[in-house]
């Protein structure tokens, strides 16, 4: 216990004034309390039990204590003996009760915000993405394809100059192909294939129409047919306006995401991943549709759909199938399922079709690249 | 009042803030908020604050931030409720826009345009910031407290919404001539809307003496037109010949310009600090706290500006020095060639989960420890210079102030969290 000699500043919070008072510990109705005595007022009392401490605090002059979390006043006591015996006596100095109206608006506001962002999520932006992706210029797509193509061979695969291979005999035997898989098809753009001499093992689309196939990919397929069936299935990305739709879905998401995780350190990577996430779900509803988008092409142009089996086979040898977590961040469904479709699809036996290359249009497809 | 703060009735400010706690502090934060996926961001911003103000002393008295990290996130759960919907729309349709209209070019005009497009967009969130920004100081103040007494913002956020929107409009279509007169009036219009207790502050002098904090940006505008004119000078250098492909030319000309282009810049940068802390200077030197408190303020521009060049520099080589540690670390387990394929047709993510687990822990330390340090190293250091170099006057009417009643304001600043438009601190 100290004595009444300690001098402390008070700030009753009614007047900016400044006072300069005596505190003791006391007993105050039965509980140990400050009494607070200013020359020519009533001394005030202060039960320890009701005393806080602001915290995250700068000064160093003392510590700072407060009546319950609310009050105004504030008493600033020198660090010294004074203060250990205060911080000794008074159990509650850091707690701040939650009130239960607070946690209450915070559920409601907190149920308003979650739904407000699954609205706009999982419902808004899918729905006006696939509409507002038909209502593009068809040459504006194709456009801005090329651009994005031209970015990815600089910024992707690192090259400065074109990739694209133009070996004449080989654009010949992809222009048979792509022929024969297009037959009838009612595409929204004219379809500009590619091949672009590199050794990934890969296939894409982007907007309007674009198609790039990784020389990768054809010198990894054993026959024709494996190609044409992953030419089918971008024909399939093509045909549902795919590459603009997610551009356009996650322009709007990743606003979303942005605001609701902030710019933390690396808030980024987080919205990344989110983004990708939720995405992805997306995306492979979108992969699957160019799956059967492409079983119903090769059974229509007389082809077996076994050997694009065959090929997503040939992948998941490669690089192992992604299941558990690393298949919802990536954006294809997993390729053992996908094989299975394949074969269970094919309308053709693989001993009696007509191939969609002679064994000299392969060679001259695989050489492609020079 | 006998005080080791006051002389001659004037009460001078004391900052107490030190560098080693307020590491700690924003270490833990930033820890804390990567834990908790930003989370926490809300109580990070609050202790930080709680840290600034307290270290903040006129007349030895420190302020009190008395803001909670709870009622921060509740505005902000409001804000996302009001805003998800149109920002999420807002952006669809930004992207259609771009894309149905100027997509594709690689034509110069094409770049522009895009340009100019994205600007115009931003426009249409404009009043939505301005909104934000006035109600974001209207709740710091009213959980700002000095001597007991609260400080309090008049609600009036859309009155502040459409000047700001005119007075930037005429700033940028007199090419920033009209800088000072939208610093002094908008300044004005926060002014004299807030009061510390019962008593109301105020906003004095006129908007031309602020044009003597523009100095150094005429200077960097007059060494911009002399370079340029200059580097045009030489005969051999003109339009023709730079067209023409005449590569020594093109060279001369480039020679020249890129020094004065370099030095402009630098000296714009400088323009920027100068007035910005030179119209605070002015702004608080015309200030007025009811009918006789006033305020002297002298925050040394060159020094503010060493303090951000120097600070940011101090900043990038500690944030390098832990990019290295982490990387040897890396090293050590096997973790060299750390790089994302692109999947696209059934190339899946071939990488190890645990080589990805640690490049995102380092990309988040960097960025997290970035701005540990930049707090440490700049924004604490600047703020130190401003609140040491800034005096009350007339303090003693100071004790006459009442208090005021508390402004409960559930939203808090949720808009401006939510549209990232916050306060620096």
């Amino acid at each position: 216990m100290f004595r009444s000699d300690v001098t402390a500043k008070y700030f009753d919070g009614q007047s900016a004034r400044v006072h300069m008072v005596a505190v003791t510990v006391c007993d105050h109705l039965g509980a140990p309390a400050l009494e607070i005595v200013q020359p020519d007022k009533p001394p005030l009392y202060w039960p320890t039990l009701a005393l806080r401490e602001l915290t995250d605090q700068a000064r160093d002059e003392g510590i700072v204590l407060q009546l319950d979390g609310e009050g105004e006043a504030r008493l600033i006591i020198p660090h010294g003996h004074a203060e250990d015996v205060i911080r000794q006596i008074s159990p509650n100095l850091r707690k701040r009760p939650v009130k239960k109206t607070m946690l209450r608006k915070l559920m409601f506001w907190g149920g308003g915000a979650a739904a407000s962002v699954a609205l706009i999520l999982l419902v808004i932006l899918p729905a006006m993405s696939d509409q507002l992706a038909t209502m593009i210029p068809p040459q504006r797509e194709a456009a801005l394809g090329r651009t994005a193509l031209k970015q990815i061979e600089r910024f992707m695969l690192g090259s400065q100059k074109s990739l694209t291979c133009t070996d004449k005999a080989g654009v010949k035997a992809l222009d048979k192909m792509i022929a024969r898989l297009t037959e009838g098809a009612d595409i929204p753009y004219d379809l500009n294939v590619q091949v672009f001499d590199h050794k990934m093992v890969n296939a894409f689309a982007v907007p309007g129409g674009n198609v790039v196939i990784f020389d990768g990919l054809i010198k990894a397929s054993d026959t024709p047919e494996e190609v044409a069936g992953v030419l089918a299935h971008e024909i399939g990305h093509v045909f549902h306006r795919d590459p603009t739709r997610l551009t356009l879905r996650s322009a709007g998401s990743a606003g979303i995401l942005g605001m609701v995780f902030g710019d933390f350190a690396g808030g980024f990577a987080t919205l990344v991943v989110t983004e990708r996430l939720i995405n992805a779900s997306y995306a492979q509803a979108a992969e699957t549709g160019a799956d059967v988008y492409a079983h119903g092409v090769l059974r229509k142009t007389g082809l077996p759909s076994a050997p694009m089996g065959d090929f997503f086979d040939k992948l998941k040898k490669k690089n192992g199938d992604d299941k558990g977590l690393m298949s919802h961040l990536a954006s294809h469904p997993n390729l053992a399922g996908r094989a299975k479709a394949a074969r269970d699809a094919s309308a053709v036996s693989v001993d009696d079709f007509e191939a969609i290359l002679t064994k000299a249009e392969w060679q001259d497809l695989r050489g492609i690249c020079g | 009042m006998a005080n080791a703060f006051q002389r001659d009735n004037e009460l001078s400010f004391v900052y107490r803030g030190k560098k080693g706690p307020l590491f700690r502090l924003s270490l833990v934060n930033t820890i804390l908020t990567v834990l908790t996926l930003g989370l926490y961001r809300f109580w990070a911003k609050t202790r930080v604050r709680s840290y600034f103000w307290s270290a903040t002393a006129p007349g030895g008295d420190p302020l009190e931030y008395t803001g909670n990290g709870l009622e921060k996130l509740l505005g902000f759960l409001i804000a996302v409720a009001f805003l998800a919907i149109y920002l999420g729309m807002f952006q669809l349709f930004l992207s259609f826009a771009g894309l149905s209209l100027f997509s594709g070019g690689t034509k110069p005009e094409d770049m522009v345009f895009r340009v100019l497009f994205a600007q115009a967009s931003l426009l249409a969130l404009l009043p939505f910031i301005f909104y934000a920004q006035y109600r974001a100081r209207r709740y710091i103040l009213s959980r700002t407290r000095w001597r007991g007494i609260r400080f309090g913002v008049e609600a009036a956020a859309w009155g502040y919404v459409w000047r700001a929107m005119g007075h930037w409009f005429l700033v940028v279509i007199s090419l920033g001539l009209l800088l000072p007169r939208k610093t002094f009036w908008l300044e004005k219009y926060k002014i004299d809307r807030t009061w510390y207790g019962d008593t109301r502050l105020a906003q004095g002098g006129s908007w031309p003496m602020l044009y003597r904090a523009m100095r150094h940006i005429f200077i960097a505008v007059g060494i911009l037109i002399l370079g340029v004119v200059w580097a045009f000078w030489d005969d051999s250098v003109s339009i023709q010949s730079l067209s023409s492909g005449d590569e020594i030319a093109a060279g001369l000309f480039v020679l020249r310009l890129v020094p004065i282009l370099f030095l402009s810049g630098f000296w714009m940068f400088y323009g920027y600090v100068y007035y910005s802390v030179t119209s605070f200077r002015l702004l608080a030197e015309t200030k007025k706290l009811g009918d006789s408190v006033g305020f002297t303020s002298h925050p040394v521009p060159w020094r503010v500006f060493w303090r951000r060049v120097w600070g940011t520099f101090l900043t990038l080589i500690c944030a390098l020095l832990v990019l290295l540690a982490a990387s040897i670390i890396g090293a050590v387990f096997g973790f060299s060639d750390i790089s994302l394929e692109a999947d696209v047709f059934g190339a899946l993510m071939t990488l190890d989960p645990f080589e990805i687990a640690y490049a995102v822990f380092v990309y988040l330390l960097i960025m997290g420890m970035f701005g540990v340090f930049y707090i440490i190293f700049v924004t604490q250091p600047i703020l130190a210079h401003f609140v040491v170099n800034t005096r009350i006057l007339n303090a003693d009417a100071l004790h006459e102030i009442e208090q005021r009643s508390r402004d409960e304001m559930v939203e808090a600043e949720g808009f401006a969290d939510a549209l990232d438009v916050g306060a620096a601190i």
